[in-house]
């Protein structure tokens, strides 16, 4: 019975890396569900219980908003994107000292890591967004215009920060500090996000600053796609692939700086 | 193979430099087992981790055609939320392991009982170093990277690592890193003495333990 041990079974590389990430992502998904049944719905709440707090207060202080928007799936639908957005990058970056004895299996890298961790924050959130669109759609008859597209404004949304989360945390490999900053700045990204008002009620100026910010465009993207022509949306998905692009390629070269730096002696 | 040319690691810290491997030649091949000795701090465990590729040498290179498993031993590799069978999952996935065979195989090897199913955190330290064990040996790599010796629990149980490890070894590659003259006696063919960032290699394991404890 002993001398029975499991053989290894032969495998394409691109079968290896993704054997890598959803060990990796179940690993996540156990550890964060914990062990109890209800797991599962607790890690659903942190985002409904924040969102729906935050769009009860404006629906209670009888926010106007144009055309007729309905006031609490406005707020609700704006915020669950950028709180994933939020807790990808500050989840994301103190994964990495938070992940060392993973690193101890060669397979495993940063990347490896950060891509699973930020899988898993993105599916939480896209859960809420669906169990919201799907009350909209049953009682409030609002079904959404274009879901595609607001998957397709998330997963923008998770990539901008997945990049951002490999900078932020390959820099406080090499910058302990930066640490504290995380925080603070994903807190001040909220108010220059126009998650909470729609670019067509500010004034010209402030509307061309703003468009600078990159989530900006995928919450005005995400609007239309959610009120269709009840919005006026300001975005351009070119400008936000770049951003795209640039922070992710910042953020490998950024983990494989880290990588040399990191000791697994203690 | 797995060869080292010139393998430096250097420490950055606040007492300056500190040069824990300075130049390291070697090669190791399917089916040798060999025994790497050396006192506490001489640098073994990073010896170890660098040849895992886990850590980068600061100089030097190393070249590797065979598949090197993780550090086995010290704790490595366990995750103490997560119940047994979630560990002995998480290594299968990760290594390309069928699923339930790997189950089966750590389940009947740790010989947990109900425990494979608790978290590990309230493992006993023997019940955690018998899922270690099994875990190690529920993959098949072709050479093992061992920290300290294969001793796990009770004589019976460190009897049974044995045998497997045999079958294990057979055409693999063992590099067994200790402080314990006799556990190399007993697991290795050839040895070797880490010293001052060194490797000097004794064809014959006894000669070794002999300038090892002649040191």
């Amino acid at each position: 019975m002993i001398g029975d041990v499991p053989r290894r079974e032969q495998m394409s590389p691109a079968a290896a890396q993704a054997g890598v990430i959803s060990a990796l992502f179940i690993r996540e998904m156990l550890t964060r569900v914990g062990r109890s049944r209800l797991g599962i719905l607790w890690l659903m709440a942190e985002p409904i219980i924040l969102s729906s707090m935050i769009s009860l207060l404006h629906w209670a202080t009888r926010s106007e908003l144009p055309n007729g928007l309905p006031v609490f799936l406005f707020y609700a639908l704006s915020y669950v994107p950028f709180m994933m957005f939020r807790s990808i990058v500050n989840r994301g970056s103190s994964g990495i000292q938070a992940n060392i004895s993973l690193l101890h299996h060669r397979r495993i890298t940063l990347l490896d890591v950060m891509v699973a961790r930020n899988l898993m924050e993105m599916m939480v959130c896209a859960t809420v967004i669906a169990l919201y669109m799907v009350i909209a759609t049953l009682f409030l008859g609002e079904p959404p215009h274009a879901p595609a597209l607001f998957v397709f404004g998330l997963a923008l949304s998770a990539l901008l920060a997945n990049g951002l989360a490999m900078v932020l945390g390959s820099a406080q490999v090499v910058w302990e500090w930066i640490e504290h900053l995380v925080h603070p700045f994903t807190y001040l990204m909220l108010p220059i996000s126009a998650a909470f008002f729609m670019l067509d009620m500010m004034p010209q100026e402030t509307r061309e600053l703003l468009l600078w910010n990159p989530l900006v465009h995928v919450h005005e993207m995400n609007r239309w796609a959610q009120f269709g022509d009840r919005v006026t949306p300001y975005y351009d998905i070119s400008y936000v692939l770049l951003w795209i692009v640039l922070l992710n390629l910042l953020g490998m070269a950024g983990l494989r700086v880290a990588r040399s730096r990191l000791s697994m002696s203690d | 193979m797995l060869e080292l040319h010139n393998v430096w690691k250097v420490f950055e810290s606040r007492q300056g430099h500190k040069e824990v491997l300075r130049g390291i030649h070697a090669s190791f091949r399917r089916g040798q087992h060999v025994g790497i000795l050396g006192r506490n701090g001489a640098g073994k465990s990073t010896l170890l981790r660098v040849l895992a590729g886990v850590e980068a040498p600061t100089r030097g290179y190393i070249r590797r055609s065979m598949s090197i498993s993780w550090p086995l031993g010290g704790g490595y590799g366990i995750h103490t939320s997560l119940t047994g069978i979630a560990n002995a999952r998480f290594i299968a996935r990760l290594y390309g392991m069928p699923l339930q065979r790997t189950e089966e195989f750590v389940a009947d090897f740790s010989e947990l009982g109900p425990y494979f199913h608790e978290p590990v955190k309230s493992y006993s330290s023997g019940m955690r170093s018998r899922l270690l064990m099994a875990l190690s040996f529920a993959v098949d790599f072709e050479c093992y990277l061992v920290d300290e010796a294969l001793s796990a629990g009770d004589a019976r149980f460190a009897n049974k690592c044995l045998e497997v490890f045999e079958i294990r070894r057979q055409d693999a590659a063992m590099i067994m890193i200790s402080h314990n003259a006799s556990h190399v006696k007993r697991y290795c063919d050839t040895a070797a003495i880490l010293r001052n960032g060194m490797l000097e290699f004794y064809e014959d394991v006894d000669e070794a333990i002999a300038a090892y404890q002649g040191l």
